[in-house]
């Protein structure tokens, strides 16, 4: 076996020995080495040279990557989970044929797009969304995404949130707590629109809290124009379009002018 | 000419002895064809010499009537004519033409009787027979031929640099990418477009640019890789269309990427226009453009009109698209999940499955406008009925879609949790408000825009503006018309 090889596989085994105590930041460390590492195979993306031992050495990098977007999972931080995932892409697009499809792919996919459905990028979403196979379409892990996205556009926020409960991988868990955030947020200014008022016990229940305080503080730090009064929450109309009461007189002026101007260059 | 098309028609039994008469016979509208090939060759000389780009064009158009009656013969006689036999093109080119020994000796004979000779060597004249044996080989099915052909030919183009060439060329590298997407091996080809695309860049070649940019939006489309094509679309360099099919082309890849992009109105702007630009007889181009077009207008919440789907020729093919659309106007989930069952594979083929999954939200959004239409107050749980909402707790369901639609303008109404029901507003007078003052402005706005943009989009024939009248003439036709008044005049007076 090839040395570097050799070296990259028995510090792989480090790092996951430490994922595995959940000694977090031994794995950070261990993972950026392994990253500048992985710099020196030659068979990985995006040179694909044809070398003896390219296989092994994709596998191995497909399997390090995964486990960088797992960790950063762990780690709550998602700019670290794009830059891993990026990375990762181009072992599950373009390796077709030279290595065998890892059984981690579609549950980290799904994971992505749970991610662009949280930060609310929806195009990209779907874009992502396009890339898939019929078939992924049929995965448990892709299928939650997905229905999630439907509920989420037709105003269901009730299945998102049940949703919650049944979640196909663990590492889903952390993007569906950001998603009640996001869905509160969603119901709160849909109620704004919806409903004149709504006694304080519904509206609680509505956006989810536990206290009135918690409520309370949420209306005063995210809608400050919202009114509290007789145990009720009472929700500031937008003006709707008045019946006019008078001519915007200069308006027309100016709009008419413009016509005259343009018939004269016409005739 | 009739009596052609007929004889080359009965040419492919080479298992029959030819008669030596009958070889002959065979010969004359043979040769006919030749003679074509030869007249575009000059065409092209003179295009090359002058260096006139129109000439080429044309060349090349006549060189697409001919396509049909191509025979094999045809084009090595033609290579034999057009190129010089000791060159590499020569070499290459007659490798890949199948032979038909028999008739070829009869062709050869007779080809020194036309008095046409062209100058050899013109590099146009070479990527002119590359072009011309791709385009029979392709019609010929021999694909790995055509595949030879194609490379030998983008690497010989790589190494020119003459504007003369490029209409020739940019036909090329669409015949070049026809060829793998035929053998369904796009995806080797992507590095050498984007290659060819940076060459024609900075040769300044924009029909190239135009063409190729397409190409590559095809290819990336091919593989679903709308990211890609959306990134390179932004940032390749536009300009205004030299060619109104490539527009076309243009315009519906770009509705496509929009699309998938979740941006309707631009894209129901792009598609649209393509669909309405392109030649009648693209008929399947027009067809794939009439389905994303409908799709977007129904995920816009437009409902389009029953004529887009009895156009003529593509009534069949729009039928799934109908029945979709009808299920979405009565706004019936039930009846929308059996459409879009019913027609899977075709949504598949088509590759509008993800689109039509996101229609199911329209599907509920118009069933609530024709509640919220006919009720002026219903209850949540009679919603749920009505749009067959199955879950587990129909009524908060219905009451937080009924919250998002108000909150996107569906539906004008407001919800009352402690009953449970659902008040629809009153719909006010329109006409009390500014609303008909802004919308009449806008198509007043409209109708002036495109004058404008016609009189911009005019053109004159060149130097019209210098034959300036002299003084004489225009005392002449000052007096005519000064007659021809007062003739009308009295005839007026007649008419009394």
């Amino acid at each position: 076996m090839d040395p570097k090889m050799t070296e990259v596989t028995q510090m792989f085994a480090r790092f996951k020995a430490a994922y595995a105590r959940n000694d977090l930041d031994a794995c950070v460390t261990l993972l950026s080495q392994l990253k500048v590492h992985l710099t020196k195979f030659p068979s990985l993306p995006p040179s694909f040279q044809q070398t003896p031992n390219a296989v092994e050495e994709l596998k191995l990098a497909r399997d390090i990557y995964e486990h960088a977007v797992v960790l950063s999972v762990k780690l709550e931080d998602q700019d670290a989970f794009e830059r891993d995932f990026c990375q990762l892409k181009p072992y599950y697009m373009d390796t077709c044929g030279i290595i065998p499809p890892s059984p981690e792919e579609y549950p980290i996919l799904g994971l992505n797009l749970l991610r662009l459905l949280v930060q609310n990028r929806i195009a990209e979403f779907h874009t992502e969304l396009e890339l898939l196979p019929v078939k992924a379409l049929e995965h448990p892990c892709i299928k939650h995404a997905v229905e999630l996205e439907q509920s989420f556009m037709e105003g269901a926020y009730n299945r998102v949130l049940s949703a919650r409960q049944a979640v196909p991988h663990e590492t889903y868990v952390y993007f569906m707590d950001l998603l009640a955030k996001t869905v509160r947020d969603e119901i709160a200014g849909c109620s704004e629109k919806g409903y004149d008022s709504l006694s304080v016990s519904d509206a609680k229940q509505m956006l989810m809290f536990n206290s009135d305080q918690d409520l309370h503080e949420y209306i005063s730090e995210e809608h400050p124009e919202w009114e509290i009064k007789n145990g009720a929450v009472f929700f500031q109309k937008a003006k709707e379009s008045q019946p006019c009461k008078e001519i915007p007189s200069l308006q027309l002026i100016n709009q008419t002018l413009s016509y005259a101007r343009e018939l004269e260059r016409i005739v | 000419m009739p009596e052609d098309v007929q004889m080359n028609d009965s040419e492919p039994q080479p298992a029959a002895p030819v008669p030596v008469a009958a070889a002959a016979a065979a010969a004359a509208p043979a040769l006919s064809t030749l003679h074509h090939l030869k007249e575009i060759a000059t065409v092209i000389e003179a295009g090359s010499l002058s260096k006139e780009v129109r000439r080429i064009s044309r060349a090349f158009r006549l060189t697409v009537a001919l396509r049909r009656r191509l025979a094999a013969r045809d084009v090595s006689a033609f290579l034999a004519f057009a190129l010089p036999a000791s060159s590499e093109a020569y070499g290459r080119l007659t490798a890949l033409v199948p032979k038909e020994d028999d008739t070829e000796m009869d062709v050869d004979a007779a080809a020194p009787a036309t008095q046409i000779s062209i100058k050899h060597g013109l590099p146009e004249i070479e990527i002119f027979c590359y072009l011309l044996v791709l385009i029979f080989l392709i019609d010929q099915k021999k694909y790995d031929e055509a595949k030879a052909c194609a490379n030998v030919s983008i690497a010989r183009l790589k190494n020119l640099n003459r504007r003369t060439v490029d209409v020739l060329a940019s036909r090329l590298y669409f015949y070049y990418s026809y060829v793998y997407e035929l053998t369904n091996s796009l995806a080797e080809i992507r590095g050498t477009l984007l290659a060819l695309h940076r060459m024609a860049t900075l040769h300044r070649d924009e029909l190239g640019q135009e063409t190729l940019l397409n190409l590559l939006l095809r290819n990336y489309l091919h593989y679903n890789l709308y990211d890609q094509a959306e990134k390179l679309r932004s940032k390749a360099p536009r300009f205004e269309a030299h060619s109104n099919q490539q527009f076309c082309r243009y315009l519906f890849y770009l509705g496509k990427i929009r699309t998938i992009q979740l941006e309707y109105t631009d894209a129901k702007e792009s598609l649209l226009q393509a669909a309405r630009k392109a030649p009648t007889t693209a008929r399947g181009f027009r067809i794939q453009c009439n389905k994303w077009a409908i799709i977007v207008r129904l995920l816009l919440g437009e409902i389009p009109e029953r004529t887009v789907f009895m156009q003529k020729g593509m009534k069949k093919a729009l039928t799934p698209y109908f029945e979709l659309t009808n299920a979405v106007r009565v706004g019936d989930l039930e009846l929308f999940r059996a459409v879009a069952d019913k027609f899977a594979s075709t949504f598949s083929a088509d590759r509008t499955r993800n689109l039509i999954v996101r229609l199911r939200h329209n599907v509920i959004r118009t069933g609530l406008r024709n509640i919220s239409i006919s009720y002026s107050r219903i209850s949540l749980a009679d919603i749920a009925k009505k749009l067959r909402l199955d879950s587990e707790n129909p009524i908060a369901d219905a009451e937080s879609i009924v919250a998002k639609a108000i909150r996107d303008g569906a539906i004008d109404a407001t919800i009352d949790h402690a009953n449970g029901w659902m008040v629809s507003k009153e719909t006010g007078d329109v006409y009390s408000t500014n609303e008909p003052q802004i919308a009449f402005n806008s198509r007043i706005a409209f109708c002036l825009n495109m004058h404008n943009e016609a009189v911009k989009a005019m053109r004159f024939p060149p130097n019209s503006h210098k034959e300036k009248e002299s003084a004489e003439k225009r005392r002449e036709r000052l007096q005519q018309e000064e007659e021809l008044a007062k003739h009308m005049a009295e005839e007026d007076d007649d008419d009394f």
